[in-house]
């Protein structure tokens, strides 16, 4: 009859762990990164002797093997590829809406507009000042315009190194605990409760690195996971209880890069996902925004300086230039101060001619400075308007793929709460289970 | 499939905030009556509003030098009329001076009014426009005549003002040179010479006395004053022709620009209507889906555990 009781005890204890368990489900069931967990039940095998290998031999009752995660690493991986895929069109969307506002928000183009229509009152009365003076207003605001945007943009060039340098140093942070979780699934107990709980870690790690650059992951027997950054082929950020130092640079020539240090050996990193990748196509966008800005201010200035050097001034005197510029082509300032040095007649034609206007007419239409600044605007805003739909649909595969894997591992506290029921029932009857061993017992004790 | 809890609640709440992000785009264009605020909402749209804006941006310039055109062409013309009236009381006088019964010193009284005339021909000449400029003025010079001390009266600079722009590749000429006005008269020997150098010679031929000599240049001086007539009436027929032209210029800018403004509402503007009865919509499933996530959030096990 001792056996009975040994059951009976054997099944509150395993179903207490089971308990334990799905409690522990219910407390977690919104914590981002835990996966559902089962306690495993196993019948405790009759002992193998000769005595005992007969026909009425029964078992001992019921253990718990372990716990198991409810993870499935090929989902896991899917809303990994996802979320780079997505976080690199969300930075990169990012950085083009603020290419946007930074090549909008002075007005070029109604600047260069408001000065060359100046330059037609200046052609009605070119004997005034007014109307020179005007022009000399408008003259300011362009070069005004120019410089401001191509400030806006170097602005961004140094959010761009800010949120790198972020990006990079969470990338090492990550990277360093990751590192620290894999050393810890190498000592736990497999199947035991804190290797689920090192996995649920490990895993929510590898989500944020995901956010950050693109991945590939492969888990050893024990769940240690080894991290290279990019495909299969890239460097190896995460190996063990080792993890590797992503470094930021910018070249002289603006171009950005990272690279990855190990006690070994530097390499380049390539991410084709994730924030980084974002961060590479973002500094790519506002460099060519920049060069194809600097070409409109370089013709713009050029230009109209070589115009008023055709012409002469209220003075009869040769014109002087109206701009002048300093370290970059966007820098302009305005060297002519004086209304009366806009040289809007022609050589030698007088101070009631207008004719070296007509020139600065032609300079518009042949250099097509508002038109080359609405194509600029335009180039940027059509691709952003491409990836903000390519980024919605990634963010319903990303959707989709987190859909597919919370299936699987996520909480649902319906079925817990009939987990939680079947448990206690079967507690309950454990329970009942020793009482009857006792009456049993008692019952022979009882004879007399 | 099973459906795990939080992944419910962050469906529900991705659900709900996307319609209100819906809502909220077409509260915005409804409140401030726009489709587009910025270029990548609708790029074709961009770049055709560009364009517009900087049409009637360039219109507007236009449009003032236009209208300043228009002036300097008006007073041009009020000023060839009071030319043209002295020049044809000229005409008379020499008819009269031509008059054989005449004595030295009637001839004296009509010199004496020709000098007059003579001096408000070099006034009408020197005429200020609207800009403060000589009317009247040339390329080149200070004023458009100046008279010597002698009385002499010689066209200052050379050359016709040069045109205003009025529209793309339009341009109006809005002046005339005094040159043009006043001089180039065939002075009967194969050259030329100008309106005050013709009254001066007759008025020096009238105070000269002798029937015979004011009779002679009377004669000479009619011709010249005619054709200074003739003259003049061509200028101001080219000015009434100028100021036709800016008339048409400015109607087919006008017209232009109405046709711009519907483009640019069309591209630009919210179509109110259409945007409420979407705003509607949106709101109607806004509040269904919220009905049903909330009695959705309400089913759970639990509840019946007692």
């Amino acid at each position: 009859m001792s056996d009975l009781l040994g059951i009976g005890a054997s099944g509150v204890r395993a179903y207490q762990t089971a308990l334990t368990t799905v409690s522990e489900n219910i407390s977690n069931a919104s914590t981002p990164g835990y996966a559902k967990r089962t306690t495993d039940l196993r019948e405790i095998a009759p002992a193998n002797s000769l005595t005992a290998n007969n026909a009425t031999t029964t078992g001992q009752g019921v253990s718990v093997a372990g716990v198991t995660r409810a993870a499935d690493s090929l989902r896991a991986a899917d809303v990994r590829n996802a979320s780079a895929d997505l976080a690199r069109s969300e930075t990169g969307i990012a950085w083009l809406d603020r290419i946007e506002t930074a090549l909008t928000g002075n007005q070029l183009g109604d600047r260069l507009t408001g000065f060359f229509n100046a330059a037609k009152a200046v052609a009605a009365d070119p004997t005034s000042t007014t109307p020179r003076s005007a022009l000399l207003e408008q003259a300011s605001s362009v070069a005004n315009s120019f410089t401001a945007t191509g400030k806006a943009l170097n602005n961004l060039d140094a959010d761009v190194d800010a949120t790198a340098d972020n990006a990079v140093a969470t990338l090492n942070t990550l990277g360093a605990s990751l590192a620290k979780v894999n050393e810890g699934l190498g000592r736990v107990t497999p199947g035991s409760n804190g290797a689920a709980q090192l996995a649920d870690q490990r895993d929510a790690i590898l989500d944020q690195i995901s956010a950050i650059s693109d991945i590939t992951v492969t888990t050893d027997s024990v769940g240690r996971a080894t991290v290279k950054l990019g495909n299969a082929g890239g460097p190896t950020f995460v190996e063990a209880n080792q993890a590797a130092n992503v470094t930021f640079a910018r070249g002289t020539d603006g171009t950005v890069s990272f690279a990855l240090h190990t006690q070994q050996a530097v390499s380049t990193v390539t991410p084709n996902g994730g924030a980084l990748a974002g961060v590479i196509d973002g500094a790519a966008r506002i460099a060519d925004a920049r060069t194809k800005l600097n070409t409109i201010a370089t013709a713009f200035t050029d230009g109209v300086n070589a115009v008023q050097a055709q012409g002469n001034d209220l003075d009869g005197k040769s014109g002087a230039a109206l701009f002048s510029v300093g370290t970059t082509p966007t820098d302009i300032s305005l060297s002519l101060t004086d209304p009366r040095g806009v040289a809007a007649a022609g050589a030698g034609k007088g101070v009631r001619d207008n004719s070296n206007l007509a020139n600065l007419d032609t300079l518009r239409t042949s250099g097509a400075f508002e038109a080359n600044t609405t194509a600029l605007i335009s180039s940027n805003a059509s691709t952003l308007a491409n990836r903000k739909q390519v980024a919605d649909a990634q963010s319903a595969i990303r959707d989709n793929a987190v859909a597919a894997r919370d299936a699987v591992s996520g909480v649902n506290l319906d079925s817990e709460a009939v987990d939680l029921l079947r448990f206690q029932q079967a507690y309950q009857a454990s329970s009942r289970v020793i009482q009857v061993a006792r009456d049993t017992l008692q019952s022979i004790l009882d004879i007399h | 499939m099973q459906i795990g809890t939080s992944q419910f609640y962050a469906t529900g709440a991705s659900q709900l905030g996307k319609l209100s992000a819906q809502a909220d785009t077409l509260n915005t264009q409804i409140a401030t009556g726009k489709k587009i605020t910025a270029p990548s909402q609708d790029v074709v749209a961009y770049n055709r509003l560009s364009a517009i804006k900087q049409a009637n941006a360039d219109n507007t310039a236009y449009a003032s030098n236009i209208s300043l055109a228009k002036s300097l062409l008006q007073q041009s013309d009020t000023t060839l009329t009071a030319v043209t009236s002295q020049l044809q009381r000229a005409a008379e006088l020499t008819t009269q001076a031509a008059n054989g019964t005449l004595n030295d010193a009637n001839r004296k009284a009509i010199a004496t009014e020709l000098q007059s005339i003579r001096d408000d021909l070099v006034n009408l000449a020197g005429t200020t426009d609207a800009r403060g400029q000589p009317l009247f003025a040339a390329a080149t010079g200070k004023g458009a005549v100046t008279q010597a001390a002698d009385g002499t009266v010689t066209f200052d600079g050379t050359g016709e003002v040069p045109a205003i722009p009025v529209g793309d590749g339009t341009d109006v000429r809005a002046t005339d040179s005094a040159q043009r006005v006043f001089g180039g008269i065939s002075d009967g020997k194969g050259g030329t010479t100008d309106i005050f150098a013709v009254l001066s010679t007759y008025i020096s031929a009238l105070n000269a006395g002798g029937t015979a000599t004011a009779t002679a240049a009377s004669g000479t001086a009619a011709t010249a004053i005619q054709s200074a007539l003739n003259q003049v009436s061509d200028v101001q027929g080219s000015v009434g022709a100028r100021a036709a032209r800016l008339d048409i210029v400015s109607s087919q800018a006008t017209d232009a620009a109405g046709a711009r403004e519907v483009d640019r509402t069309a591209l630009e503007d919210t179509d109110i209507s259409t945007a409420i009865v979407d705003l509607q919509k949106t709101m109607t499933i806004l509040q269904a889906t919220q009905a049903s996530f909330t009695k959705l959030g309400q089913l759970s096990l639990f509840d019946y555990l007692k």
